[in-house]
């Protein structure tokens, strides 16, 4: 019998050999390879040396480095936001139409099924300064046109509003699920107690639809930290470098400027804010769990 | 009585109204899109913008003409395709694997695979491919797109192999039946409905990577995604070119979206809501 469970065991463990090795290949060993490479300095020459945290310490002394943060979490607070308010408003008024027809459902998948890059494009060409169809609507409705993404002031708002556009029906097709997993009853005794349509929503609903809202807004966390095809796509972190989040940068340290050392740093960095904030908002969604 | 249905009539209209606007908020920035894409060139930059024209192909037909845009389709496909069926092989047994024994290493790579920036793979990858003289290769381009395929499929087809009773699985194993067989002869044919909605998910996401294929492909072997950065270069004076451009790349994730949309939701949010 035993010599059945060391068989079964050895062939469970065959099964999953090819995704093992092909994990270690492709994602551990470049991960501890980035580690590596950021601790290293790199000549002219292309030869490079250990360096020991050179690079880090050049990260902390580089006001790229810190504009950069800065334009991460600006951009990633102003979308999370938008997408959240959004989506649970969406939600809400999907689960309230009691039949929804599937082209409704099909519309609403279809901004975050696209990729990134054709919003990228799409929006480039709406939100054009001087032919854009979004100025003639400002200007005919009597609003001042804006330049949107040409704007220093504007291009990281007009970013999370593309984003928002894109993700909002996410977060809204996730909290409709929440919302269709809370049980009825809730609703009944409430109703018959009296409570107001408001006071419904904001003391009973909305507190039990915490823990999907918390999901959401760890999956949409982890894009949002890192965000990078639209604002390639269109600004490149422009105009100047008003739109070079983290990623944008070390992108461009590393693959336009050919620093892979120091681009090492900032990206192993950048993990570790992702992945912190998504250990603290894991921990926050625990603490609202019912 | 009546009065009580009057006033859940004009909520029940407040309602689809809002949701009738929402509708239109999502859908007509891609309707601007698609329409611009069947304009004249001296229509498409009109201002004011036209909303009644006479619809031409000649974006599409023009297409062809002066961009590659069937050759990167094909290496598109080529990559998509190759990086999808790597991803189903690497990731279906593991994920069976992972159903039976309840060891979650695979899960908790997947989720660093999808935590991490792309950049901070691509800047090793680089390294490693350009050692084995690799960079512009297909393969650098499937073998680090399955890098994205192969936890989508893992995290889409466990809860499918969870799903068939354990009963199925014991009752084989009494007939001396080993795990290898088993997988194949009963798991696989258990799960069709998530294999199909697998490598759907696996190919959509493959379709719309972006990052990767920047850095990794050439000339030669350009995807439609990372061209897509050309096409804008010479869209700047022709936007019908570009805006049939970026209808056609998005075509084949929308279609294959709405079949699979009843898995979606789960898939994409690596189980953690039931869609």
């Amino acid at each position: 019998m035993k010599e059945t469970s060391d068989n079964t065991r050895r062939q469970l463990a065959a099964l999953s050999a090819p995704a093992l090795i092909f994990t270690v290949g492709m994602i551990a060993f470049p991960f501890f390879y980035t580690i590596w490479l950021s601790l290293e300095a790199f000549s002219a020459t292309g030869a490079s040396h250990f360096a020991g945290i050179v690079n880090y310490r050049h990260m902390v002394d580089d006001g790229e480095f810190w504009h950069g943060l800065a334009i991460t979490f600006t951009l990633y607070l102003l979308s999370l936001a938008l997408q959240l308010v959004a989506g649970t408003y969406l939600a809400l008024l999907l689960f309230r139409s009691k039949r929804l027809p599937g082209i409704i459902r099909s519309l609403f998948i279809s901004p975050f099924m696209m990729p990134p890059v054709v919003a990228g494009m799409m929006w480039l060409v709406i939100l054009d300064p001087s032919l854009g169809a979004a100025n003639y609507i400002l200007t005919s409705l009597g609003l001042p046109p804006s330049d949107w993404l040409a704007s220093p002031t504007w291009v990281i708002p007009t970013v999370a509003l593309i984003d928002t556009w894109q993700w909002a029906p996410y977060v809204a097709l996730i909290v409709l699920g929440g919302l269709q997993s809370l049980p009825p009853s809730v609703y009944e005794a409430a109703e018959i107690d009296g409570a107001s349509p408001f006071k419904r929503l904001y003391r009973i609903t909305l507190p039990l639809l915490m823990p999907t809202i918390m999901t959401a807004t760890i999956l949409r966390s982890v894009d949002l930290l890192r965000f990078f095809d639209i604002i390639y796509i269109t600004t490149q972190g422009g105009p100047a470098n008003a739109s070079d989040t983290l990623n944008i940068y070390g992108f461009r340290v590393g693959f336009e400027f050919f620093q892979f050392g120091y681009a090492s740093a900032l990206m192993v960095t950048l993990s570790v804010i992702v992945l912190g904030a998504v250990l603290v908002l894991n921990r926050m969604r625990a603490a609202v769990e019912w | 009585m009546s009065d009580k249905t009057l006033s859940d009539r004009l909520i029940g209209f407040l309602n689809t109204f809002q949701l009738a606007v929402a509708g239109l908020v999502v859908i007509v920035p891609t309707l601007w899109m698609v329409l611009s894409s069947f304009k004249q060139s001296y229509e498409v930059t009109a201002y004011p913008p036209t909303i009644l024209f006479t619809p031409t192909l000649s974006n599409y037909a023009a297409l062809s003409q002066t961009t590659p845009f069937l050759h990167y389709g094909l290496n598109s496909i080529i990559v998509t395709v190759g990086s999808t069926l790597i991803g189903l092989i690497l990731g279906t047994p593991a994920a069976f694997a992972v159903s039976w024994t309840r060891v979650t290493w695979p899960a908790v790579i997947a989720l660093v695979a999808r935590m991490a920036p792309g950049t901070l793979f691509l800047l090793p990858w680089y390294v490693m491919f350009r050692h084995f003289d690799m960079i512009g290769s297909y393969w650098s381009l499937i073998l680090t797109h399955a890098v994205i395929t192969m936890p989508i499929v893992i995290w889409v087809l466990l809860p499918f192999f969870d799903g068939i009773p354990r009963s199925v699985f014991e009752a084989a194993q009494v007939d001396g039946c080993s795990p290898v067989r088993l997988f194949r002869r009963i798991a696989l044919p258990l799960v069709s409905t998530g294999l199909a909605v697998s490598s759907i998910l696996a190919f959509v996401f493959s379709w719309n990577y972006f990052l990767f294929a920047l850095v990794l492909s050439n000339s030669d072997t350009k995807t439609l995604i990372a061209a897509s950065f050309n096409f804008i270069g010479e869209g700047s004076t022709n936007w019908g070119g570009l805006m049939a451009a970026a209808t056609l790349i998005a075509l084949p994730p929308l279609i294959l979206a709405v079949i699979v949309q009843r898995w979606l939701i789960s898939g994409l949010t690596l189980g953690a809501v039931k869609g």
